[in-house]
């Protein structure tokens, strides 16, 4: 006879609710009137409110295995979920505006953004290779579609198309390097792997398998040279859809990473640790050269992006728990960040006229002086220039590898960081400096407004206190 | 014997799998992909996955083949303008293909994965049945997989259907709704008249 | 007798012509896709001869899956692909380049 017994379904409570909710808004939608579309919308951010009390009231239990160890419920993964839901809400309320104008307010966007979002939640609570591969593709799948969301717009099923193609190659890569694994461990669970990892280390048949787990992971991750999506992606997907890629994602990828090389391999730190160290530089060095070269917004954010991925690639690899919580706190702040960069083109943006090219920005200042200021605090926390945040994290990133002793990583890593301070400092110059050429009324309602300020004045206020989070990050490692 | 049986779907794996990737015609890439999936499903039989071989020739052969064929159908492709290429890039790409390979084999090859070391298990009675033990396995242990699959499906039954369904303003399609409440008064309306004059038989 | 290492020889074989027919090919965005399903085809013939020389069940639990979200991939990337012919009227990969920089 079979014996089963039933699972505890506590921990994965989140999970459920997120499913069932987007079920329900799926079918809902189906009968309510395009001009009470907004339903649709308050009821997908009050499923990312909901999920996010549910996880909150679920962190008091620490670590906590269900479903034959498939699903892990932990302190890392609970604070990552509770910035997954956070960004992803977000991410919605920028978006509202920019797709009733273009006429994409419908509600599969939001269906398939909890979809994307409930995949995050299952890469970052994975406990297994075969989970961590299903969240992964749930996620795919809905940015897949999310990118030809715009069907009549060429580059974005141009995007699209290209996205599905590498990143297909991406999981195949991955799943090769996973089918390895399980050959020599004869298990799919990442504390089983641990184990045999831990009695033969220098296992060539291992050592292949992390070559093409760690191939995979760069392309999800989009360090370089497995980076040729990330800019046509950006590019052509519709900006919204560029916001929501950009963010929540990254600190899922963060999750999988932690959860595959760091939980399950790693005893085998030394040999991952020079594969991430060529990632890391390549990322940052290319990445910020290459976005200076660029006039259009988007394709410069993507760039950063994958300079960005290389400082976080840079934590991780430092091996230290230190180092972990240093990537951890690097990537939520670039989540944050990024989405403040991207809000603004869609402030900027109106009916039939997308504000993403640079030039678009010219005297920004004489036409809101306010949102000039907003978009400056968010270029100086890329760039990593107190007061702002992304000084702090960049800070302490590099601290953690200076305590590893690779100074001469973090030497590069500081001197790319200041070429590439170099185009986000253009926009500024751009923004005060230059006359405006477009001088049309910016149409941005008053909520988004609100939103870009308290996205942007957050950067700064961590910028200030960024104790807690830090602390945040530290505990739970 | 065995080993006669998987050369020889070895080799019609590997010769129709190069035909799907270097063929012009993408109708015949196609077929020949159906030709490889079904010889890998003849190895996997070998392998003692009886499930898992014919749930890739129902799945795979059955309906995602018959997808690709559809598409490659329905687009109107200009076959001519696909002839030319391919061998621009074959310089470089297959000898670094090949080193690749090369490099796979030398690893994976080794003595390792021998009969010596990992001999091949003994074949199950006649009454094991593998769909049993997958299915024991998939609806316990593996449940939360399970569901997940479901969402996965999900969610690209969602995306197939708004990228490619389109509303057209003028196609026909039945009410049933209306059809059902149809009354007698709506199809035929019975008009008083005089009758004519009888003539002789014929009508008008 | 055939070792596991024939079956890992074929589908190390098999990947290196799926990802092959994905670098090579310059012309037709369906072959594309069909290398990917070589791909993954190769894997799971890993996943299948490891778990019959291990006598582990997982590998072929995780064969189904894959099966199952490759079956859902390749209606999405045809989808995908229905669609961008529909703006593009060609399905020849050396036309997306309509993004550059």
């Amino acid at each position: 006879m079979v014996n089963f017994e039933i699972p505890n379904f506590v921990p994965a409570l989140p999970e459920i609710f997120v499913l069932t909710m987007a079920c329900v808004i799926l079918i809902f939608d189906l009968f309510i009137k395009d001009n009470d579309r907004i339903v649709t919308f308050v009821l997908a951010i009050g499923t990312l409110v909901g999920a996010m009390m549910l996880t909150i009231s679920l962190s008091e239990t620490g670590r906590v295995l269900t479903f034959n160890d498939m699903f892990v419920s932990d302190p890392m993964g609970n604070v990552l979920k509770v910035f997954i839901y956070l960004v992803t809400a977000v991410v919605f309320i920028y978006s509202r505006q920019y797709l009733k104008q273009r006429g994409l307010f419908k509600g599969e966007y939001f269906v398939l953004g909890l979809f994307g979002v409930l995949g995050m939640m299952v890469m970052v609570s994975a406990h297994s290779m075969l989970t961590l591969y299903m969240g992964l593709e749930l996620l795919s799948l809905s940015l897949y579609a999310m990118v030809a969301f715009q069907r009549d717009s060429l580059s974005a099923t141009e995007a699209a198309m290209k996205y599905f193609v590498l990143g297909a190659l991406a999981s195949g890569m991955l799943l090769y390097g996973m089918s390895m694994l399980y050959g020599v461990a004869g298990t799919l669970d990442i504390a089983g792997i641990s184990a045999v990892v831990a009695q033969s280390p220098n296992n060539i048949i291992l050592l292949l398998g992390l070559a093409f787990v760690v191939v995979g992971l760069a392309f999800k991750l989009g360090a370089v040279p497995f980076h040729m999506w990330v800019p046509d992606v950006y590019q052509g997907a519709p900006t919204p859809v560029t916001m929501y890629i950009g963010a929540a994602p990254k600190i899922a990828a963060f999750a999988m990473v932690m959860r595959l090389l760091v939980e399950g391999l790693g005893d085998l730190h030394g040999h991952w640790q020079t594969m991430l160290v060529v990632l890391a530089i390549l990322s940052i060095v290319i990445g910020n050269v290459v976005a200076i070269a660029q006039t259009n917004l988007k394709r410069m954010l993507a760039y950063s992006t994958i300079s960005h991925v290389g400082f976080i690639l840079l934590g991780i690899l430092a091996g230290t728990e230190n180092g972990y919580s240093a990537s951890m706190f690097y990537v939520v702040v670039y989540a944050l960040t990024s989405m403040g960069a991207f809000g603004m083109i869609i402030v900027l943006s109106r009916a039939g006229f997308e504000a993403d090219n640079i030039d678009d920005f010219k005297g920004l200042n004489e036409r809101s002086p306010w949102l000039a200021a907003m978009m400056m605090i968010l270029m100086f926390s890329m760039a990593g220039v107190p007061p702002t945040v992304g000084f702090y994290a960049k800070l302490s990133v590099l601290q953690s590898i200076v305590q590893v002793d690779l100074v001469w990583l973090a030497v590069t890593a500081v001197v790319f960081s200041v070429v590439g301070a170099f185009y986000y400092l253009r926009i500024i110059k751009t923004m005060y400096f230059d006359k405006p050429e477009d001088t049309a009324k910016i149409e941005a309602g008053m909520d988004m407004r609100i939103v870009i300020s308290l996205n942007s004045l957050g950067m700064l206020a961590l910028g200030i206190f960024p104790a807690a989070l830090m602390q945040w990050c530290i505990v739970v490692m | 014997m065995e080993s006669v049986i998987f050369y020889l779907f070895s080799a019609v794996l590997v010769a129709s799998s190069l035909a799907v990737i270097t063929v012009r015609n993408p109708v015949h890439a196609v077929l020949f992909l159906v030709l490889a999936f079904f010889t890998c499903a003849a190895i996997w039989l070998m392998m003692e996955a009886e499930f898992l071989a014919i749930t890739l020739v129902l799945v795979y052969v059955g309906a995602v083949m018959v997808l690709f064929l559809f598409v490659v159908m329905m687009l109107d492709i200009n076959i001519s303008v696909l002839r030319e290429g391919f061998v621009k890039n074959a310089y470089v790409g297959v000898p670094v293909a090949l080193i690749v390979l090369l490099e796979l084999i030398a690893v994976v090859g080794r003595k390792e994965f021998g009969l010596e070391q990992m001999p091949a298990p003994v074949r199950h009675a006649a009454d094991y049945s593998n769909t049993k033990e997958l299915g024991r396995v998939l609806y316990t242990d593996y449940v939360y997989a399970f569901e997940l699959a479901a969402v996965v499906l999900v969610v690209a039954i969602i995306a197939a259907i708004i990228l490619t369904m389109r509303r057209r303003p003028n196609t026909k399609v039945q009410n049933i709704g209306e059809q059902v409440a149809v009354r007698r008064d709506d199809r035929v309306r019975i008009v008083k008249m005089a009758s004519e004059k009888k003539n002789d038989g014929s009508a008008t | 007798m055939i070792s596991l290492s024939h079956f890992l020889v074929l589908g190390a074989i098999l990947f290196c012509i799926g990802v092959a027919g994905i670098f090579l090919n310059r012309k037709n965005v369906i072959v594309l896709l069909m290398a990917i399903e070589l791909m993954l085809l190769a894997v799971n013939m890993n996943f299948v001869a490891f778990s019959y020389f291990l006598s582990d069940l997982s590998g072929q639990v995780f064969v189904f899956f894959i099966l199952t979200v490759a079956a859902a991939e390749a209606a999405i990337g045809l989808a995908i692909l229905v669609v961008w012919f529909r703006n593009r009227r060609t399905i020849n990969v050396e036309q997306l380049d309509t993004l550059k920089g």
